[in-house]
């Protein structure tokens, strides 16, 4: 029997390059068996990089891990795995044309025997409803909403006994009951023995949490383990950002923090009569693979001002953006942007009126992992020309190197495959490829969704700037601090309609009733 | 720039690869491997003649590859060329018999035309059929390989028979002297200046234009790009439409140059050596250059062998064979094997 109050995983020098880039640099530390570790840091401080390095996925290049006083040979992960060690992803790996239930084998066995349908069906089954994941074990992973795709991950990861389990970024898909579940079942596992690792960035979730917090920046460990009772937010926001978290406007950084409740909303706002930018009349859409059909909704956007949605995800918000990106189809009612109906217009001519979106989906509808940093980054400007028109690729990557210095986003070049970007840096780039001059109308899903506390307050900020400069913004957002903090007004969605308009000062409660439907 | 160094050598070692596989291939098949590969590099560039001679195969195959390359970049999987390379041979074909008797500089750019837009059309329907209602291209342009095989046995059997020929393969009546852009050599100034003028072209539209990047990225992700408002069945089509008229420019090249008539079953690897050759390349134009000319260079071996050395042609299906197998096997594991630098994936 090992020490109980033996760290569950050590880490001695540990250093990781990727080509000229250094992820992590000489980073000790141990954490205890049995408690809730949260890992904290900016992007691309090299979190995941950290939490690859402990499973076994990548090799330090120097340094290495010890699990349960047991030093590891680093880059192999059948040896961390038995040794108890699980990650789940922060962008999932499961595959895509797997169903569950073959996801769930090919995960806990890794190997290839022998199984019918039936027999997968009946293995699984009572293991994801042990776990409170309501699934058809027969369909396929691509097919799923994250949410499910994150429970089955866990769930895969939960099959073997672990006995580190490492999260990373787990609460960025989730709704605000779909962490309580996950933090539920995190106490859950802790009170079982389990050492869980979760990486996280919102500090309200790290002090809800964790026993102990651990920060990283640049790839160097700044301090941590540290209890989580001796810490605040606003300390904790300084270990992480640094200096800069005193450029930080106290309201952002309450929103930031948790420390209290947001209610205000923007401090400055005037009333807007401007004509509105975006009107939806009475729309109701055909039904859409990606969530309810809207029913209904009656909606206004107006020059100068940012309009959040609240709801529970899976009640509209995803048709909303697609009926104004042209992919679902309006059955009934008129949408109007600028003044001119676009029912009928494609997207392009959307976009050249001025749309600009931030889609939901960052790795697939937002970028091209594969491709370069510049490619992804030009996608927008060259949509806007003819097919046959020449491009100078260098002028373009040199415009591409401004844009994203000027986004503060942490790569090496602009020939990086977008892949090898950090998940908050990845999301930099396209935020810096949809807010430009000529934007009017910005649709931004879940935008600060994996982004650090800084990356969060810049995109705060750069919202807010494109506000005063005249466009429209639609927010749609799962986190009603960020809602409340920089929202002119707040509509709540549920099943498809619009059942509630909020306006400053908010009312968390009434807010939350309205998007279960419980006024 | 690294990186593409790093590729061209990456490629460059997977051909080595295959060379020492064949190596073994001969010695099994009880010749000396040393023998069989300085004749096959003698056949194809180092005896006198033997660089015009290869240059003559990689012409038309750098064309018909180019335009593979533009369907694979934007992720269709066109493997059609060989189809697409008869059809258009065979609407110039067509042509050039009605326009029997108008003057060179007529028949001959309506004959180039002619046979692109038949490619073209060949790669239309597939591309269609893809864009409109996701049916599997690999499994329509191979099947339109085999039509197109079919139909040039019909034509040249039947509508466009030559009378005189042998009973041995069926053909079309030899074009008239004037028409010919290259005696039977196969090189002239038309078809380098063609090569190029495609070259450069297609250089210019796949690196340096709208339709060549965003075609390129929707290849490798349609839904982003969808998402920045692209119809993706324009782009599609287009390179669909490119790489047939470019596959039907090659067999119009072969008839009107050095075959001076199409014949049933004519070149019948001529489409899937361009596919290789594309894929060796990975899709850059200038690397298909270099390549087509490697592979001009072991078609023209395949001549000489029996002739000169002695040793069968199918030496040199033997070595296509490997390295298709190499490069099709680019494997993660082999990837590790290879790997310079440690952090290209
Ligand atoms: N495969 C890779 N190739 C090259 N560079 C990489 C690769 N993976 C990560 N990096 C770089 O290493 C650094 C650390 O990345 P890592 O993904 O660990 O950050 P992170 O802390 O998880 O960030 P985030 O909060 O954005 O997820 C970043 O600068 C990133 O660009
Ligand atoms: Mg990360």
């Amino acid at each position: 029997m090992t020490d109980p109050h033996a760290p569950a995983l050590v880490c001695q020098n540990v250093s990781v390059t990727y080509g000229p880039v250094t992820a992590l640099e000489a980073v000790s530390t141990a954490f205890d068996a049995g408690l809730i570790h949260a890992v904290v840091g900016q992007n691309g401080a090299g979190k995941t990089t950290f939490a690859r390095v402990a499973s076994g996925l990548v090799r330090p290049s120097g340094g290495h891990v010890a699990i349960n006083g047991h030093v590891m040979r680093g880059g192999n992960v059948s040896a961390a795995r038995a040794a108890g060690v699980e990650l789940v992803h922060q962008s999932f790996a499961l595959p895509p044309s797997f169903t569950v239930a073959e996801a769930m084998e090919f995960g806990a066995t890794g190997a290839g025997r022998f199984f019918t349908r039936s027999s997968l069906f009946a293995r699984w089954r009572p293991h994801l409803e042990s776990l409170d994941i309501s699934v058809d074990l027969g369909a396929r992973i691509r097919d799923l909403p994250v949410e499910t795709q994150q429970g089955i991950e866990i769930a895969r990861a939960l099959v073997t006994q672990a006995k580190v389990l490492i999260l990373d970024e787990p609460t960025a898909v989730l709704s605000p009951s779909g962490i309580e579940k996950l933090f539920e079942r995190v106490r859950r596992l802790k009170a079982q023995g389990v050492t869980v690792l979760l990486i996280l960035h919102k500090i309200r979730e790290v002090l809800a949490i964790a026993d102990t917090v651990t920060v990283l920046r640049a790839g160097r460990l700044v301090e941590g383990p540290l209890m989580t009772t001796d810490v605040d937010g606003e300390r904790l926001s300084r270990l992480i950002i640094g200096d800069a978290s005193r450029g930080l406007a106290a309201v952002d950084a309450q929103a930031l923090t948790g420390a209290g409740t947001v209610e205000h909303g923007p401090t400055d706002a005037k009333p807007v009569t401007a004509a509105p930018v975006l009107k939806l009349s009475s729309i109701t859409t055909f039904g859409d693979p990606e969530g309810p059909a809207l029913q209904d909704v009656d909606f206004e956007v107006r020059p100068g001002e940012i309009v959040g949605i609240a709801g529970v995800e899976g009640n509209g918000q995803r048709t909303l953006v697609r009926l104004i990106a042209d992919f679902a189809k309006a059955s009934r009612g008129g949408v109007y942007l600028g003044g001119h109906d676009i029912n009928t217009q494609p997207l392009a001519q959307r976009r050249s009126k001025g749309l600009r979106i931030i889609p939901f989906e960052r790795n697939t509808e937002g970028l091209s992992l594969s491709s370069s940093l510049w490619e992804n980054w030009t996608a927008r400007a060259l949509l806007e020309k003819p097919l046959l028109r020449l491009v100078n690729p260098a002028l373009l990557r040199s415009e591409c190197d401004a844009a994203l210095k000027a986004w503060g986003v942490r790569y090496d070049n602009v020939a990086q495959k977008a892949g090898a970007l950090s998940g908050g840096n990845a999301q930099k780039v396209i935020l810096s490829r949809e807010i430009d001059r000529d934007a009017k109308l910005i649709i931004a899903a879940q935008p600060t969704r994996g982004l650090d506390i800084g990356a969060t307050a810049f995109v705060w900020d750069a919202l807010r700037q494109a506000r005063d400069r005249g466009c429209g913004i639609i927010l749609i957002s799962s986190d009603l601090d960020e809602l409340f903090d920089i929202s002119d007004r707040v509509n709540v969605m549920l099943a498809g309609r619009i059942v509630g308009t909020f306006t400053a000062p908010y009312d968390m409660n009434a807010v939350g009733a309205a998007m279960i439907g419980a006024s | 720039m690294i990186a593409r160094v790093t590729h061209i050598l990456r490629s460059l070692i997977f051909v080595i690869f295959a060379l020492i596989l064949c190596s073994l291939v001969f010695q099994i098949a009880g010749y000396s491997a040393s023998t069989v590969l300085t004749n096959v590099a003698d056949g194809a560039f180092l005896r006198p003649g033997a660089l015009a001679q290869s240059l003559r195969w990689a012409l038309p195959l750098f064309i018909t590859a180019v335009g593979v390359g533009v369907s694979f970049r934007a992720g269709y999987f066109n493997i059609g060329a060989q189809g697409q390379f008869y059809v258009g041979s065979i609407c110039a074909a067509f042509v050039a018999e009605w326009l029997s008797g108008a003057p060179a500089f007529v028949v001959i750019p309506a004959c180039l035309f002619a046979g692109m837009a038949g490619g073209a059309f060949w790669a239309l329907w597939p591309g269609y059929l893809r864009i409109r209602s996701g049916t599997d291209e690999v499994i329509t342009t191979l099947m339109g390989n085999f039509m197109a095989g079919l139909l040039l046995v019909y034509v040249t059997s039947g509508p466009l028979k030559d009378p005189s020929g042998s009973g041995q393969q069926a053909s079309s009546r030899p074009l008239e002297a004037a028409y010919r852009i290259s005696t039977s050599s196969g090189l002239s100034v038309t078809i380098v200046a063609i090569a190029v003028a495609v070259g450069l072209a297609m250089w210019l539209l796949v690196n340096r234009t709208t339709f060549g990047m965003l075609a390129s990225l929707a290849g490798r992700n349609p839904v982003m790009v969808r998402w920045q408002g692209a119809l993706l069945w324009k782009l599609g089509i287009t390179s669909f439409l490119l790489s047939g008229a470019l596959a039907g420019l090659a067999g119009t090249i072969e008839f009107l140059g050095p075959n001076g008539r199409i014949a049933s079953g004519f070149l019948p690897a001529h489409g899937f050596t361009a596919i290789l050759i594309a894929l060796v390349a990975n899709f850059s134009v200038a690397g298909t250059a270099i390549t087509a000319l490697f592979f001009g260079g072991l078609a023209s071996a395949a001549l000489y062998l029996p002739v000169m050395a002695g040793l069968p042609s199918a030496a040199i299906d033997v070595i296509n064979a490997s390295i298709a197998l190499f490069i099709t096997a680019r494997s993660k594991l082999l990837d590790k094997v290879l790997r310079i630098g440690g952090h290209s994936s």
